[in-house]
Formats: structure tokens, C-alpha cells, sequence
């Protein structure tokens, strides 16, 4: 058996109780941003049964003349949908922030056609009484022609 | 000084060294399927957006050469670690390493929130010391010396997976301004909706379906904490419970929080591994010699036969 001595487990213990307060204080008023001691946010929120659910996607015209979704992931363009969604805003300010997308996706498929016009489009379903009703809407939010 | 104790329960070692193992290997595992474009943010930190935490510390912006760096520091440091020899030196550079590694990754305006568990378990393995009789590498799989250094990193481990559900609770009562309307709310429809894959898209059709399920989710959230104090075969079923709730979770949304799930081990008796085995060892080593013995007899009686 080895315990610890008096200095050892009081720091522990301290440490230990204040661990659990920085948690607490996060959950309670902190953001994201104190990651590891922000709020356990992800899906937290409460939908309301009228809501409208937006979902954020790239659309590109390639120079084989082709219009294609592009694969929001690192494998596909590097970036994730999660980033482009959280900075959205920006992109609209500022629509060159699309060229890291065109970018991305050259680099990791440099055999695939490129990409010469990206659009960051919102699809919107509206949700009635808790359910989907039909298909959703599309709105263009910005739009970026690919600089070589 | 029964809370300092409840905080230091003895613990044999043998759990310490299975964890560092099993976690280490998890974390190469982690940067290559989970956190994995670290590397990509180094080559483009266009979207950077530093937390908290990377101010606090001015951690420099990734780049190219800083990001390498880290991830072969971080792949060594790793595999010693999981040798559990010089667990405690590569422990300490994991630890950071990694917490560095996690908060680039979490740099580009999205957090998730299954790392708290991981990162804390790697803070707190290399604070313990080997027994007395300093036993490492193998050895240390079966080291049954108890100590409250081991008890104190378990403790934390447990601690932090535990708030990862509670407090993810009173996460949705805060952000409906604590009040309980998320049970009842379209969130899991809205979560389909975004994340499209048939099991999910089935569901859509049969919205009570996801409410029961929302209700046992932040039912079971609540009442996470209790697991700490149960014990034996009513603590597994607590751990099986949240187990079933992520496989739930994976099915319908593809979110499958291994981070956290991973570092239930922590409740695991993994001491009892070693002396299972040569348990059923010793018992198959008797049983032969009973046999051998058994046919031996049958000879001789044949033979005077």
C-alpha cells in the first residue's frame, strides 16, 4: 500500500475541488472559448415546433462545366462544414474567404476538374407542429469566382 | 478527512498502467480519426481563431513546421508512454503536447465537447509514481500495490466523465433560460435534418419517438453523478446505460463521442486482468496434471489387466 503524504493529498484534493469549480463556472456562465472548461453545448438548445432549420452547403461550377456540392469535410476540401457554418457571417463580409475551399479541394484532388465559382448557400426547412413540412428552400449567400 | 479520502481511494497500480496503455495508443488513434486536420490548420490558418486558453498562453499560430513538430513529439511521446517505460516523462509531454494538438484543432469557431475526459485523464496519469518495488514495463500490468496517488487520477478521470453528461444537462436548461423545455423540443429532428442518414430520416416520421428519447437522455444525464458512488455490477450497468446512449447516438446522428467513452475505463477493475489469466492458467496447468495423472492410472490398471 503507499499513500501520500499530508502535503500530497491536500494538494490533490485541491486541485481536485477547484478542477470541479472551473467545470462549474464554465457550465454556468462561460463559453466555448474556456474549452476545456466551457459548457457541455453541443445540441443544448431547444428547438421550438415552428422552427426554421438552416443547413449551410458550397455549391461549385468546375471548368468541366459541371455543378457539384462540395464535400465539406478534410478529406474532400479540407475544411469542415462545422467551420464553414460558424463563420458564414464573415464569408458574406468578406466572400474570399472562399478561396481556401478552391484551394483545398486542388490540392487534395489535383486530378478531379477545379473549381471556378463557389456559392455559400443556406437550405431552409421549415419544421410545422414538430414535423418537416416538404422540401427546403435555397437562398445564395455569397458567391466567389476562383482566383488562379 | 473522508472527502480527502473520497478523493484518494487506494487503487493497485496494474488499473494506472492498463489506462496509460489503452489511452496513449487512443490518442495516436485520435489525431489520425478524430482531430485529425491540426496538421491542414497549420498549412492554412486562414480560419485560426485562437480559444481561451491559447491566448491566455500565446501559444504561437500553427504553421507548417510547428504542427510537424508536434505531431511526431506527440507520436513518440506517445508510444513510450504505452511501454509504461518512462511512463511518467512521456506522460508529461503528452499532456500538454496534446492539449495543444486539441485546442488548434478546436480553433476555427467549432468546439466539440468530448475531449474533456481524454485531455483531464492525460494531466492527471503522470502525477503517479510506480510502487515501491518500482515495477515497470510488464511488470506494472499486474502490480497490485494500492496507492492513493493511483486512487486520485482515477478519481479525476471518473469526475470528468461523469460532468461530461451532468453537465451537459445543465447545459440545456441554460440555454432555454433555465428552464426544461429541451425535452420536449424539435432539437433531435432539427440534428436529423442536418445530418442526414437513413436511420435518422426514418425517425422523422415518428417524432414522439424522439422525444422519449430526448426525456431519457437528459433524464439519465441527471442522474449521471449517482454512478460515482455505486458499485460492482450496479456501477456496469450504470456505464452500460451511457454505453447503449452513445451507440443510440452514433446510429441516428453519426456523433460517437469516443473520447469520452473510451475513458469509462476508468471505472473498470483492469487490475484484475493479470491475475485472471494466470488464474485460468493454473486451473488448465491442475487440470492437466489431473488428466495426465488420470491416464496414467488407466495405463497401469491396463497394463495389469
Amino acid at each position: 500500500m503507499v499513500r501520500v503524504g499530508r502535503i500530497g493529498k491536500g494538494l490533490r484534493v485541491l486541485v481536485a475541488v477547484a478542477g470541479v469549480g472551473l467545470l462549474i463556472n464554465g457550465s454556468v456562465r462561460a463559453s466555448d472559448d474556456a474549452w476545456p472548461f466551457g459548457p457541455m453545448s453541443q445540441y443544448a438548445m431547444s428547438v421550438p415546433d415552428d422552427a426554421k432549420i438552416d443547413y449551410t452547403r458550397v455549391s461549385a461550377v468546375t471548368d468541366a462545366g459541371t455543378t457539384v456540392d462540395v464535400p465539406l469535410n478534410i478529406e474532400g476540401a479540407g475544411v469542415a462544414r462545422a467551420e464553414i457554418e460558424a463563420r458564414a457571417g464573415e464569408i458574406v463580409k468578406n466572400p474570399s474567404l472562399l478561396q481556401q475551399v478552391a484551394d483545398g479541394w486542388a490540392r487534395k484532388h489535383p486530378d478531379q476538374p477545379k473549381y471556378v465559382k463557389l456559392e455559400l448557400i443556406r437550405d431552409t426547412t421549415q419544421l410545422v407542429k414538430g414535423r418537416v413540412e416538404g422540401p427546403p428552400t435555397s437562398q445564395v449567400l455569397a458567391t466567389w469566382e476562383v482566383r488562379r | 478527512m473522508r472527502l480527502a479520502n473520497w478523493f484518494t481511494p487506494m487503487i493497485a497500480l496494474a488499473r494506472i498502467a492498463w489506462l496509460r496503455t489503452i489511452l496513449y495508443l487512443f490518442v495516436i488513434l485520435d489525431m489520425h480519426a478524430f482531430v485529425r486536420d491540426t496538421r491542414d490548420k497549420g498549412e492554412h490558418p486562414g480560419l485560426y481563431q485562437p480559444l481561451l486558453l491559447a491566448r491566455l498562453l500565446d501559444l504561437p499560430k500553427p504553421s507548417v513546421a510547428n504542427t510537424t513538430v508536434l505531431y511526431v513529439v506527440l507520436i513518440v511521446a506517445c508510444l513510450i508512454g504505452a511501454t509504461n517505460y518512462f511512463p511518467r516523462v512521456a506522460g508529461w509531454i503528452v499532456a500538454p503536447a496534446f492539449t495543444w494538438w486539441v485546442l488548434i484543432g478546436m480553433s476555427d469557431g467549432k468546439v466539440d465537447h468530448d475531449h474533456l475526459a481524454l485531455v483531464i485523464a492525460l494531466w492527471v496519469l503522470p502525477t503517479v509514481k510506480a510502487g515501491r518495488r518500482g515495477r515497470r514495463g510488464l511488470a506494472s500490468y499486474g502490480d497490485q500495490t494500492r496507492s492513493e496517488a493511483a486512487g486520485w487520477a482515477i478519481r479525476c478521470v471518473q469526475i470528468s466523465v461523469i460532468a461530461t453528461y451532468f453537465l451537459s444537462a445543465v447545459a440545456k436548461l441554460r440555454s432555454a433560460g433555465w428552464a426544461l423545455s429541451w425535452p420536449g423540443s424539435a432539437v433531435l429532428t432539427w440534428a436529423i435534418v442536418r445530418r442526414p442518414h437513413p436511420v435518422g430520416e426514418w425517425l422523422l416520421h415518428y417524432p414522439w419517438v424522439l422525444h422519449v428519447m430526448q426525456w431519457v437522455g437528459i433524464i439519465g444525464e441527471f442522474c449521471s453523478p449517482v454512478i460515482l458512488w455505486l458499485k460492482g455490477r450496479w456501477q456496469l450497468f450504470g456505464a452500460l446505460f451511457f454505453i447503449g446512449f452513445h451507440a443510440a447516438n452514433t446510429a441516428i446522428l453519426l456523433i460517437h463521442f469516443l473520447p469520452t467513452v473510451v475513458c469509462w475505463l476508468a471505472f473498470a477493475p483492469l487490475e484484475r486482468v493479470v491475475p485472471w489469466f494466470r488464474q485460468r492458467r493454473s486451473d488448465r496447468d491442475a487440470r492437466e496434471a489431473e488428466d495426465q495423472a488420470e491416464h496414467g492410472r488407466q495405463a497401469e490398471q491396463q497394463a495389469g489387466a
